[in-house]
């Protein structure tokens, strides 16, 4: 029983976590195909931006949440104007200025903090038990900040108009640029929110795991493995394939441990890719 | 008639001259300056040379494989693994690594050529990350976490040894990439790269073509992790992962992916640059990354474009004065 509800919660916290970190990309992704290899790195500086607003500037924990975002998705709108907007469909030096971006932000954080893995504290105390059933309270906060996060981006997605706009830049930018849609603005928008999402999950992360300043590599595959998985230009998908990805994540190492079970949802990924090159959900990149 | 023939015979022989040249400079290079640290560094640089330039020998076909430096570690193993456990020499270790780096690419290579350019690139790049959990994954077999240690070394200590065997396998790999991108193969490769459609319309075997030049790539990719296995003779796990793959990725790009020159450069640069700024410490990392974004910004093609835009505007510059002088009369 506590196995179950363990993992069940894990399962939780990871796929919402995932599935934050990944619109991000998605939404750069499906709009003007970008890939967005940095987009670990800014999740990574989102969460020491949040240590640091919580440890050295002493400000309320859940402000700083929303500082943090704030700061990132401004840098997220740098990134986009400066680095990325010049080189649309060059695939080759956008993969350069990542890798650049990548470097810079771990450097930073290496020479400013040092290797050390360090953690946020916690954003909830204490252990909630009903019955036999006890989950702690920061699980129930992790887990109920992605789903508030997640609903929000849902709605925003489809229910206002920027949403739709940007929804409508991702099936075709040139007719959307035709109907009149700020394409650059709306762009701008996407990659605010993206970063914004990142930095909270990864102030999320380092207050339920740790924070390093090598764990963006690590999300990134994550990133990567569900955009790719879930198609471009679908927002539905992600959702699904995080569920997924987060159910193999929590579920295989109950039967296989260490790397092995990393391994074999790897492998899992790479067959489905094979069975499915365009993605589940959506259609396929050109590019 | 004669003369001309003579201008296109010096003009022939210019550049295979040059080269030895440099060859040859470099292989002065222990006897004038023998510090084992720089002899390390540039062993290392010749390895890299070596797994950069097959990888832009796959791009030639439009392929973008993500998984070069997992191939590198496949063949480091490989090698590693035969070395340690079975007693093998290096001799026989070096070729068995590249071949096996080989069919595993291969056999990778036949139900991934139904993917096309960035699906392609991801989905090697799952392969990659794939094997770099094998590797953590394979418990005393490959050393896990900790690394793979007691691996035969080819010629003990002596840092001169190995730059001279570097430096040769360097220049063969090389010689024999250079004739395989301009045999007929390397320009059947470049024909699918622009269209592959119109390639296998004229009879060309698209998917064959496609697979054997990831099998050649990933070859050299593994004769390079094989020698670098005995050369340093401890092997981790993580030296192979997503970012090394990253890194080999970026010496091709910084030194320009059209010419076969550009991963040399790049690689040379890249790989030695950190190490000249060792005062900077903590700080040199920026130095590549500057470095990156400097060619991004301003050489699209690469560092091999550099003195050609400095020709470019040189001239631009002479002939802006020109008009300036005339309309100034």
């Amino acid at each position: 029983m506590e196995l179950i509800v363990a993992t069940v919660t894990n399962l939780l916290i990871l796929s919402s976590m995932y599935i934050l970190v990944a619109l991000g990309f998605a939404f750069l992704f499906n709009m003007l195909g970008i890939p967005n290899f940095a987009h670990g790195a800014i999740y990574m500086l989102g969460g020491y931006i949040g240590l640091a607003l919580i440890s050295a500037a002493g400000i309320n924990q859940w402000a700083a949440l929303i500082i943090a975002a704030v700061v990132i998705g401004a840098f997220g709108v740098f990134l986009e104007r400066f680095c990325f907007r010049p080189f649309v469909g060059d695939f080759n030096r956008i993969i350069m200025v990542c890798v650049a971006v990548i470097v810079i932000l771990q450097t930073s954080v290496n020479i400013i903090v040092g290797t050390q893995i360090v953690s946020l504290p916690p954003f909830a105390e204490g252990v909630l038990s009903i019955g036999l059933v006890s989950v702690s309270y920061e699980r129930i906060a992790t887990f109920a900040v992605g789903a508030f996060l997640l609903g929000m981006v849902i709605w925003f997605v489809n229910r206002t108009k920027w949403g739709q706009q940007m929804q409508a830049i991702s099936q075709d930018i040139e007719g959307a640029f035709l109907q009149g849609i700020k394409v650059h603005r709306i762009s701008a928008l996407a990659s605010f929110i993206g970063c914004a999402l990142a930095a909270i999950a990864g102030c999320m992360i380092g207050a339920y795991l740790s924070l390093g300043p090598f764990m963006g590599d690590f999300m990134l595959v994550k990133v990567l493995i569900l955009a790719i998985l879930s198609g471009v230009g679908s927002i539905s998908g992600i959702f699904i394939a995080g569920l997924v990805l987060g159910a193999l994540d929590s579920i295989l190492p109950l039967f296989i441990s260490g790397a092995a079970s990393d391994a074999v949802a790897v492998g899992i990924v790479v067959v489905l890719l094979l069975i499915r090159p365009q993605g589940f959900f959506g259609h396929e990149a050109e590019m | 008639m004669i003369k001309q023939l003579s201008i296109t015979d010096k003009r022939k022989w210019l550049k295979p001259s040059i080269l030895a040249g440099l060859v040859v400079i470099i292989a002065l290079l222990p006897v004038i300056q023998g510090s084992p640290y720089i002899l390390h560094i540039l062993i290392l640089t010749f390895i890299y040379i070596i797994a950069a330039v097959s990888l832009r020998t796959i791009t030639i076909s439009g392929q973008f494989p993500l998984a070069h430096g997992a191939f590198m570690g496949i063949g480091a193993y490989i090698a590693g693994m035969a070395s340690k456990w079975l007693g093998w020499p290096p001799w026989l270790t070096m070729p068995l690594g590249g071949l096996m780096a080989m069919g595993i690419g291969m056999l990778i290579g036949y139900p991934f050529a139904r993917l096309r350019a960035l699906y392609y690139a991801m989905g090697s790049l799952f392969f990659g990350i794939g094997v770099t959990y094998i590797i953590y994954a394979g418990g005393i077999w490959t050393g896990g976490y900790a690394g793979l240690v007691g691996i035969q070394s080819m010629f003990g200590s002596s840092k001169v040894a190995y730059y001279y065997f570097f430096l040769g396998l360097t220049v063969v790999c090389l010689l024999a990439l250079y004739r395989f991108e301009f045999s007929r193969i390397g320009i059947t490769l470049k024909a699918i790269a622009q269209s592959h459609l119109v390639a296998s319309s004229v009879g060309i075997n698209e998917g064959w073509y496609r697979i054997m030049v990831v099998g050649v790539g990933c070859f050299f990719a593994g004769l390079a992790g094989a020698g670098y296995a005995h050369y340093n003779t401890v092997l981790s796990p993580a030296s192979f992962g997503f970012m090394a793959t990253l890194w080999l990725v970026m010496y091709v790009l910084l030194g320009g992916i059209k010419s076969f020159a550009g991963p040399i450069i790049g690689t040379t640069i890249l790989v030695l640059l950190p190490e000249f700024a060792r005062d900077l410490k903590v700080y040199s990392p920026y130095l590549s990354a500057f470095l990156l974004l400097i060619v991004v910004f301003l050489m699209p093609q690469g560092l091999v474009s550099l003195p050609k835009m400095v020709m470019l505007w040189y001239s631009e510059r002479k002939k802006g004065k020109k008009i300036t002088h005339v309309s100034g009369n």
